[in-house]
């Protein structure tokens, strides 16, 4: 019966652990449609960084570089001409819950 | 022991279900409070919030963070409970334990060590807790790093403790791993499984679950993605290395299987198309399309809600091949159970398909595409390509593994497919999917040009016909591959072009390396190898997902030389010749042993080649003590070219001679480097990259004021 101690032990460290929450959560950064977008442009930025290197590289001829960079900055306008409108809207940034 | 083993399962389940149900409470309220929050907020000019709706709604907030945290500290206490339990069952193992049904039927006292380890996973039980202790630990780890981003993690640990529920009430009321033997405790176990007894079966059960388990985390995030509406693909950002990871675990694991197979079994074969093979391919072949088809959600935000589906299918493959392996409800050379814990899975695989549909239908809207395919010549359409082909032949191996038990529903009798019906699709689609390889990473996004086809593909092209031509015209006495005549058989076909294909996808991946290293060594000065380490460096998941090409480039190669594979048997006496291939055998003589564990038969042969001896092989014939089992273990000469494989059959029963089989395999070791490519491949990508050092000009048209919006991040 030495079992019965040692099991009522575990069920108190696990209670003890899950239970008892002292000091403050960390809860992070609310995600805002500004965020998310400025996700989308990093993601925007990376593929010209590799269109250009491609074409360095010699695998994209000029024709397709050219058409290809324009439609990625024309994207990337459009993503940070709304980053900037919802910017103005709410200048103070939202810092992280703590 | 038992007792301690019980009770942390019963603390487990209580705890999981703890974090399930307050997990569900906390974010239903968290969202509820916010939308408060929101909604008070939102009154617009002139509205003021009333203290008591703001102070309502931050103490419902405040609360509902608190019992958050308790769920997700229950998740990690989830973990010490289901991993106390498994090292009291082990601690049962090596203490010969026999009053415990599980430690009684798979040990026995002269078993060694390992394979005492081993019996965590060798029987059903055990293998259900070892799939649960591994699910709480990648929860764990999951739990560890909330603050990545809390509100996503809190919902993927929702999910999770939702399939940890399901693996405790399996243990706990249905498969106990604890259960104790009634009546007069036998001295001695009834051993371990023959076939489990081989060093690799101490690492490919945990190599194939953490791989099936590990697919549970991709798909938590993204059905809690998908529940959240999370705005944007960074959960996919979160999950790649988890992804990778899993996948890494699996392909090792499918690949250890295989290699199993061959030095366990003695058919001369590593693949056969076994039901439990097939359930570890199936969650393999649509976890590779979602790790090529997810670059597109991130890069273009395309395949959204095909990715969902991916993800979900591969979750859901793995929990039928665990169902599989360990039910026993289709015929399988190692299915190593026979249960009735099919009914628990239907219904667990039922349920996860109706939730999984609910919010799928729920909140499709959220995942529409943001972009349209341009270009049938492009990345994403190459993407798209083998995405339908990896589901294919997933879809393949799935209706021929299924067929037995279909054709019993439709028909009344058992209908088994074969090698050949697997074949028939499996091959054309290898062969496709190769092309693909070789052809996807020159292809620009959006679009490609004609001439940027050409400008690419010339020179792999070329160096492949030439292969191809030259492997053509090279006699066959040169050995394999050599003088492949591909109108003589259609495997030769098949193999040739295989071959060819190989040589087009290394010369590709050859020449991305070339070309990027050029531009670093022109910038930096550097030479050319520093150059593509660097290169290497600053993109780790491209050219270390090159290098995973490579190797599955050096897979297909071991695969192809099966058309070249002969087989001979005969029995042989003392001084008896066999000759196969370039080898010749002699029979010197046979000898037996006799270990605590087993008893064995020795045959001896020396093994000439081009009249020179070369070597000395000793298959074997074991006979298990405990299990009363006879099991052979080959003996395997491995070169590039071929394995000579010779197998002990044991004595012909009217006469007591011997009888050894022969097979000389082609090729064979080629697959089993190609998978150390493909890891160390898989390695490299989880590398971070270094900060490239370019610039890139920031847009130029800024001046649009009134832009359209972008897709919605909801």
């Amino acid at each position: 019966m030495t079992w019965i101690p040692l099991c009522l032990m575990l069920a108190i460290a696990c209670l003890y652990y899950v239970f008892y929450l002292p000091g403050r959560l960390f809860l992070g950064p609310e995600k805002t449609r500004a965020g998310y977008l400025r996700e989308r442009k990093d993601a925007v930025y990376e593929n010209l960084r590799d269109l250009n290197f491609e074409y360095k590289a010699g695998k994209v001829p000029d024709a397709d570089y050219a058409s290809l960079k324009s439609s990625l900055q024309d994207e990337a306008a459009t993503l940070l001409a709304e980053i900037s409108r919802l910017e103005s809207l709410a200048p103070a940034s939202r810092k992280p819950r703590v | 022991m038992a007792e301690i083993g019980s009770f942390a399962l019963l603390l487990a389940l209580a705890l999981s279900a703890y974090s399930f149900l307050a997990g569900i409470v906390a974010l239903i309220f968290q969202n509820r409070a916010s939308s408060q929050l929101v909604g008070v907020t939102a009154g617009g000019p002139g509205v003021t919030p009333s203290v008591g709706e703001s102070s309502l709604a931050t103490m419902l907030r405040q609360g509902s963070e608190r019992i958050g945290e308790t769920a997700r500290r229950a998740g990690i206490a989830t973990f010490a409970a289901v991993l106390l339990a498994s090292v009291v069952l082990v601690i049962c193992a090596f203490r010969n334990d026999f009053s415990i049904a599980y430690i009684l039927h798979h040990s026995n006292r002269d078993l060694p060590g390992p394979y005492k380890f081993a019996v965590l996973w060798s029987g059903q039980e055990g293998s259900l807790l070892f799939w649960s202790l591994l699910l709480a630990a990648y929860g764990f780890v999951l739990r560890l790093r909330y603050k990545t981003d809390p509100r996503l993690f809190a919902y993927a640990s929702v999910v999770l403790s939702g399939v940890q529920i399901f693996f405790l009430l399996l243990l706990n009321f249905a498969a106990h791993p604890f259960a104790i033997v009634t009546g007069t405790i036998p001295a001695d176990g009834n051993g371990l499984n023959p076939l489990l007894q081989y060093p690799e079966m101490v690492i490919h059960p945990p190599m194939l679950y953490l791989g099936y388990v590990g697919f549970t985390v991709p798909f938590a995030f993204a059905l809690g993605a998908l529940i959240m509406k999370y705005p944007g693909e960074k959960w996919i950002h979160i999950t790649r290395r988890w992804t990778m990871v899993t996948w890494a675990f699996l392909t090792c694991g499918v690949f250890l299987g295989a290699h199993w197979a061959y030095s366990v079994l003695g058919w001369g074969g590593y693949w056969g198309w076994d039901p439990v093979e097939n359930a570890s391919l199936m969650p393999w072949l649509t976890g590779t399309a979602f790790l090529h088809s997810v670059m597109m959600q991130e890069k273009r935000g395309m395949l959204k809600m095909w990715n969902m589906w991916l993800v979900f299918a591969t979750f859901w493959l793995a929990i039928l091949g665990t169902f599989l392996t360990r039910s026993g409800i289709i015929s399988s050379v190692h299915a190593f159970a026979q249960s009735s814990i099919g009914d628990w899975f239907a219904w667990f695989l039922a349920i996860t398909l109706i939730v999984f549909l609910f919010f799928f239908f729920k909140n499709k809207s959220h995942l529409r595409s943001e972009h349209k395919l341009e270009s049938l010549v492009s990345r994403e359409s190459s993407f798209l390509f083998n995405n339908l082909l990896f589901v294919l032949l997933c879809f393949t191996v799935l209706w021929g593994t299924w067929f037995p038990k279909i054709s019993e529903l439709v028909q009344g009798n058992k209908v088994t497919v074969g090698a050949p019906f697997y074949n028939r699709v499996a091959i054309p689609v290898a062969l496709l999917l190769l092309i693909l390889t070789a052809v996807g990473p020159l292809l620009a996004w959006r679009k490609t040009s004609l001439e940027s086809l050409k400008r690419n593909f010339m020179w792999p092209t070329v160096g492949a016909v030439v292969v191809a031509v030259f492997l053509m015209i090279t006699p066959q006495s040169w050995g394999s591959p050599f003088g492949l005549k591909p109108w003589q058989d259609i495997s030769y076909f098949y193999s040739l072009m295989a071959i060819a294909l190989s040589v087009l996808v290394t010369l590709t991946v050859a020449s991305e390396f070339y070309r990027g290293g050029r531009v670093i060594s022109k910038h930096t000065g550097q030479g050319m190898f520093a150059s593509m380490v660097q290169l290497t460096h600053r993109n780790t998941r491209r050219y270390g997902g090159y290098i995973v090409h490579f190797g599955v480039v050096m897979v297909i190669i071991g695969f192809a030389g099966a058309a070249f594979n002969q087989d001979k048997e005969m029995e042989m006496g003392y001084g008896d010749k066999m000759t196969i291939g370039p080898y010749t055998l002699i029979c010197r003589s046979y000898t037996d042993d006799d270990a605590p564990n087993y008893a064995s038969e020795w045959a001896v042969l020396d093994v000439y080649k081009g009249g020179k001896q070369i070597d000395t092989m000793t298959p074997v014939r074991r006979f298990y003590k405990a299990s009363q089992q006879t099991s052979t273990m080959p003996d395997i000469r491995s070169s590039l070219n071929e394995d000579l494989y010779l197998v002990f059959e044991g004595l012909n029963q009217d006469n007591g001679h011997p009888i050894l089989k022969a097979h000389l395999n082609a090729l064979v070791m080629w697959i089993w480097m190609g998978v150390w490519i493909m890891l160390g491949g898989t390695i490299l990508a989880l590398i971070p990259n270094a900060p490239a050092p370019v610039r890139v000009p920031a847009p130029a048209r800024l001046e649009r004021t009134q832009a359209a919006p972008v897709v919605t991040g909801d």
